[in-house]
């Protein structure tokens, strides 16, 4: 194993400079405390050695010592003079004392110690001092007898000699070798002080050599702090934002070019000025001060959100421009280095994005809101003219002219198609949509699909059906109205391309029961493969004769696509031309389910005898509503078209009830309602049961004062009809007293269009319906250019709200017969309430086709 | 006939001038004299010497100190006439003088060291007179132990004992 190298971090470099530097610090320190050392111990030592030499306490020894001699002569030659003179014992004496002097001297003196110690010295010494003591009481007696005594002290004297000069000898080579000895001693001390120099010189070379070291270190260091400071300056002056660097008192202290540039002030003006008056001059320093940048003239350091930030700043002529600041703390200081970049064009080009953006989508929007419009525009007619041939049909036609009917009926369907396909698609673009999620019955969804197109697909000579592949599921969650458009759809393009084949659709449960698979298989042309990934795409016909001579906008398969998405599943198709297609559709339909219960059945309506009845209501579909479905439970219906017809009948035939419309023209409900109770004719005590579409409480008092026994509500509910019929005329009946509370106004009631429809003969269904579409579509026009005080406006929204009640668009009602109420109340209706009309009669349509297309 | 005269007129100024030069204004020693001072001193009382016996020199304001020195052992209380004092006396005009001992040792001593603090001639040795065999009866002792300057070799050599004649001349 071989460790990688790796290169030093700067940080571990600077460590081991700075290492380095220290322990070279460290050396020189080292050194510089031993020459110091050494120096004052030199100097102690030389000073001891100083002392020692400068208190010289030797007197001139070898003087003193043959200075002994020569006395002890001098004595000797004294006693010899006074043996010849006798008055010279004086001299004796004092020569004797003088030598006497001087031994006690060498016995006694400091100086002579180390001489004391001589054996060579001791025993003349000792000698001399006998003979010394043995002559004193000679020299201190009396003249007589020491001049008898003379002679024998001249010969002891002589014998002493000897004794004298080895004294003295003895201390001279003593002395010498002491005299040596300091030589030496010196000569130590100098070897030992030339010792101590020379380490003292080489500790100062070596401290020499430290300091240079660290001086050259130094001057690379500054060398490189320099460029360090050279190289920041430049990035500092070409820097392409400003840089304002301010002190811990908010001062500038640098600004560099592009900062001069950008507020037109020279650096000599702007430097020990304060950042924040100059950057934000008036009162936004106030505001920065307080907020923003409080840290600034602190010394803080920035907080969040104003290390870097966009505000407004001015220049030294006052033009206002957004800029981004970064602000950063260096510690040194601190100081502050402001960045400005002025961003005005950034800020201008992003405006200009988000211009064209929002153009974009209003334009996208725009188009949307086209197609929609138009597609609705384009509806209006085309439902007139659809109804009008329904209406056409009841009179009498030739053979020919039914034909030409029905070219035209096949023509005006196809162009309904086209049209509702773009609405879709305008839909879609709008996001309008969203995926229901509710539980549903498979097989009768899937009925419903087949039983739509077996007409076509007959018609081609194709047989149809569909089939569980796999164990069948009866309910599952999802959009089913969506999903049987789709499934329409393939359904449909499956009959379209196939002439006397097969369609089949095959369905199957997946993913544990997650998903739902439809296979849509036919035996028809097939899809060329080039062409399989177009076909999904919007406006996509294939060019083949069977697509143009099976028509459409191209847009099915897309709008299938999109809703497939929209219920979170995936549709594809695989196919082989000339033997047919298999589309398939896998959407998630969720975990089992079960069908909500059932709604509590009505109670079942009475079996009531057939019954001769007068029904007064001006709008012609609700009297047609209304006869289809008393004529079916057997009951005889004489229509009056309104209040003022309806007593003319009322007066000369006995009904057994009537039925009376509220609001109608040249009569309204309760008027005649008053003047059949009033009159005389043969129905004046019969049963009148009111049916509003909109009635108030205060209103439904006056009916009773008029007369009216009954209110029913429009819509109609057959069940409730019968009801009120059969407590009409039997009084045995619960008898209601006020109409039921209307119903959720959704923008269809399926339950309510579902009774209408099954008490109309299937004939007369769709012709109903063209007809009822056509009339609120020409009124809801009117209505939404009417102005808001038009003395017209009540009648003609009641007129449009009977229809909307017959047929449940209850939310289209529901708005139609607030207006109605404020026109009635004497209250202003407001034109907006009158516009939406417009978009909300769109959507009450679209899901009035969706039904139709579903029912 | 002109140097007559000179001689006369020299002698004539000598007269005229009081107690110039070795007019013998100390009185005269009673006792045995002790030293003998010469040479250009101003105050004699025997010719052109001035002779002190001990009774003279005591009355010269006496200094007492204790030292010790290289010839003796342990510290010793010297008492004697400072050698200021005492050339102060004799009217010293020299700024040097030669001392003599009994034995004929010789030594120069300099103005310099004739000073407040200087040498003294001693003539007791721990309160006793000294015998010429104890180094007396005078000797010249420094204060070695009072300044450390006076202990070196030359000061040594100064420092005479049997003290016995004083020359004052350059």
């Amino acid at each position: 194993m071989v460790d990688p190298v790796i290169p030093p971090t700067p940080e571990e470099a600077l460590a081991a400079r700075r290492r380095r530097s220290r322990a070279r610090a460290g050396l020189a320190l080292g050194t510089l405390v031993i020459c110091v050392a050494l120096v004052m111990g030199m100097a102690l030592f030389v000073l001891r050695e100083i002392e020692a030499l400068s208190s010289a306490n030797s007197d001139n020894l070898q003087w003193s010592l043959s200075q002994t001699d020569v006395e002890f002569l001098r004595f000797r030659l004294a006693v010899e003079h006074a043996q010849m003179e006798p008055e010279a014992l004086d001299q004796v004496r004092r020569r004797f004392d003088i030598f006497y002097s001087r031994v006690t001297s060498l016995e006694r003196g400091d100086v002579y110690r180390a001489l004391r110690a001589d054996p060579a010295y001791v025993a003349p010494r000792q000698r001399i001092a006998g003979f010394l003591d043995d002559t004193v009481p000679l020299i201190d007696g009396p003249d007589a007898a020491l001049q008898a005594a003379l002679p024998g002290l001249a010969e002891r004297a002589t014998t002493i000699s000897g004794e004298v000069r080895a004294l003295s000898l003895a201390g001279l080579s003593a002395y010498a070798e002491l005299s040596d000895a300091r030589r030496e001693g010196v000569m130590r001390t100098l070897i030992a002080l030339a010792a101590v120099l020379g380490c003292l010189f080489a500790g100062l070379v070596l401290i020499a050599w430290v300091l240079w070291r660290l001086s050259r270190i130094a001057e690379f260091r500054a060398l490189e702090l320099s460029r360090a400071g050279e190289r920041t300056r430049t990035i500092v002056e070409t820097s392409p934002e400003a840089i304002v660097v301010s002190d811990a008192a908010g001062n500038i202290r640098e600004f560099n070019p592009r900062a001069q540039a950008m507020f037109g002030y020279s650096r000599a003006a702007a430097r020990h000025r304060n950042a924040i008056n100059l950057i934000f001059p008036g009162d936004d320093a106030a505001r920065m001060r307080t907020g923003l940048l409080a840290f600034l003239e602190s010394g803080g350091a920035p907080g969040e959100g104003a290390s870097h930030f966009e505000a407004t700043a001015t220049d030294a002529a006052g033009r206002r421009f957004p800029a981004e600041l970064s602000i950063a703390r260096a510690e040194a200081g601190p100081l502050y280095i402001i960045y400005v970049r002025d961003i005005s064009r950034r800020k201008q080009a992003e405006e200009g994005l988000t211009d064209a953006r929002d153009r974009a989508l209003a334009g996208e929007r725009a188009k949307a809101e086209f197609l929609a419009v138009m597609s609705h525009e384009m509806r209006t007619p085309l439902n007139g003219m659809l109804g009008t041939m329904q209406l056409l049909r009841d009179h009498s036609l030739t053979e020919r002219q039914s034909d030409l009917l029905d070219r035209m009926d096949s023509s005006g369907h196809l162009l309904l198609g086209l049209v509702n396909d773009v609405l879709e698609l305008s839909k879609f673009e709008a996001g309008k949509m969203t995926a229901e999620r509710k539980p549903f019955d498979v097989a009768r969804l899937l009925d419903g699909v087949i039983e739509t197109a077996a007409p076509l697909a007959s018609a081609a000579g194709n047989s149809l059906g569909w089939s569980w592949a796999g164990p069948a599921r009866a309910v599952a969650t999802g959009d089913a109205r969506r999903l049987r458009q789709v499934l329409l759809n393939l359904v449909g393009n499956a009959v379209k391309f196939t002439r006397g084949g097969s369609v089949d659709v095959e369905v199957e449960v997946l993913k544990g029961g997650e998903m739902l698979e439809v296979r849509v298989i036919d035996s028809g042309i097939g899809i060329a493969p080039e062409n399989i990934e177009r076909i999904f795409h919007d406006f996509e016909t294939l060019d083949s004769s069977y697509a143009r001579q099976a028509g459409g906008t191209g847009l099915g398969l897309g709008i299938a696509r999109r809703l497939t998405k929209l219920m979170g599943g995936e549709i594809g198709v695989e196919s082989e031309p000339g033997e047919g297609s298999l589309f398939w559709l896998r959407i998630p339909v969720g975990a089992e389910a079960t069908l909500p219960e059932a709604e509590a059945a009505e109670p079942a309506a009475p079996a009531l005898r057939p019954l001769d009845l007068l029904l007064v209501e001006d709008n012609e579909i609700n009297r047609f509503v209304a006869r289809q479905m008393l004529e079916a439970e057997g009951h005889a219906v004489t229509e009056a078209v309104n209040g003022r017809a309806g007593v003319e009948w009322a007066e000369s035939r006995a009904f057994d009830a009537i039925l009376m419309d509220i609001s109608m023209p040249v009569m309204d409900g309760p008027e005649a309602a008053r003047r059949i109770r009033a009159g005389r004719g043969a129905s004046a005590d019969r049963p009148i049961i009111a049916v509003t579409a909109h009635a108030l409480p205060e209103e439904i008092a006056s009916f009773r004062a008029a007369g009216i026994d009954y209110c029913i509500a429009k819509p109609i509910d057959r069940a409730e009809l019968l009801r009120t019929l059969a407590a009409a005329v039997d009084e045995g009946a619960v008898r209601p007293t006020a109409p039921a509370a209307p119903r959720a106004q959704g923008l269809l009631d399926r339950a309510q269009i579902g009774t209408l429809w099954d008490g109309l003969p299937e004939a007369r269904r769709d012709e109903m319906l063209a007809r009822v579409v056509a009339e609120i579509d020409t009124t809801i026009d009117a209505l939404v250019v009417t102005a808001p005080d038009d003395p017209a406006l009540a009648a003609t929204v009641h007129q449009c709200a009977g229809n909307c009640a017959a047929f449940g668009l209850g939310a289209l009602r529901a708005a139609l017969a607030a207006i109605e109420t404020r026109a009635k109340q004497g209250q202003p209706v407001q034109p907006e309430a009158l516009t939406a009309l417009g978009p909300l009669w769109a959507e009450t349509r679209a899901e009035l086709e969706h039904w139709r297309a579903a029912a | 006939m002109i140097a007559r005269t000179l001689t006369q007129m020299a002698t004539l100024a000598i007269l005229a001038l009081p107690q110039t030069l070795a007019a013998e204004t100390l009185p005269a020693p009673t006792g045995e004299v002790l030293l003998t001072i010469t040479g250009e001193i101003t105050q004699t009382n025997d010719g052109d010497a001035a002779r002190f016996d001990r009774a003279m020199l005591e009355t010269l304001d006496p200094v007492t100190f204790t030292t010790s020195t290289i010839w003796t052992e342990g510290p010793q209380e010297f008492t004697g006439v400072p050698l200021k004092t005492l050339m102060e006396t004799v009217g010293a005009e020299a700024d040097s003088l030669a001392a003599t001992a009994v034995n004929d040792y010789a030594v120069k001593i300099p103005d310099s060291d004739w000073i407040e603090g200087g040498p003294i001639v001693a003539y007791l040795q721990n309160g006793a007179p000294m015998s010429l065999r104890e180094k007396g009866p005078l000797w010249v002792v420094y204060p070695f132990d009072g300044n450390p300057g006076f202990q070196n070799e030359v000061t040594y050599s100064r420092a005479i004992w049997q003290l016995d004649r004083i020359e004052v001349a350059d």
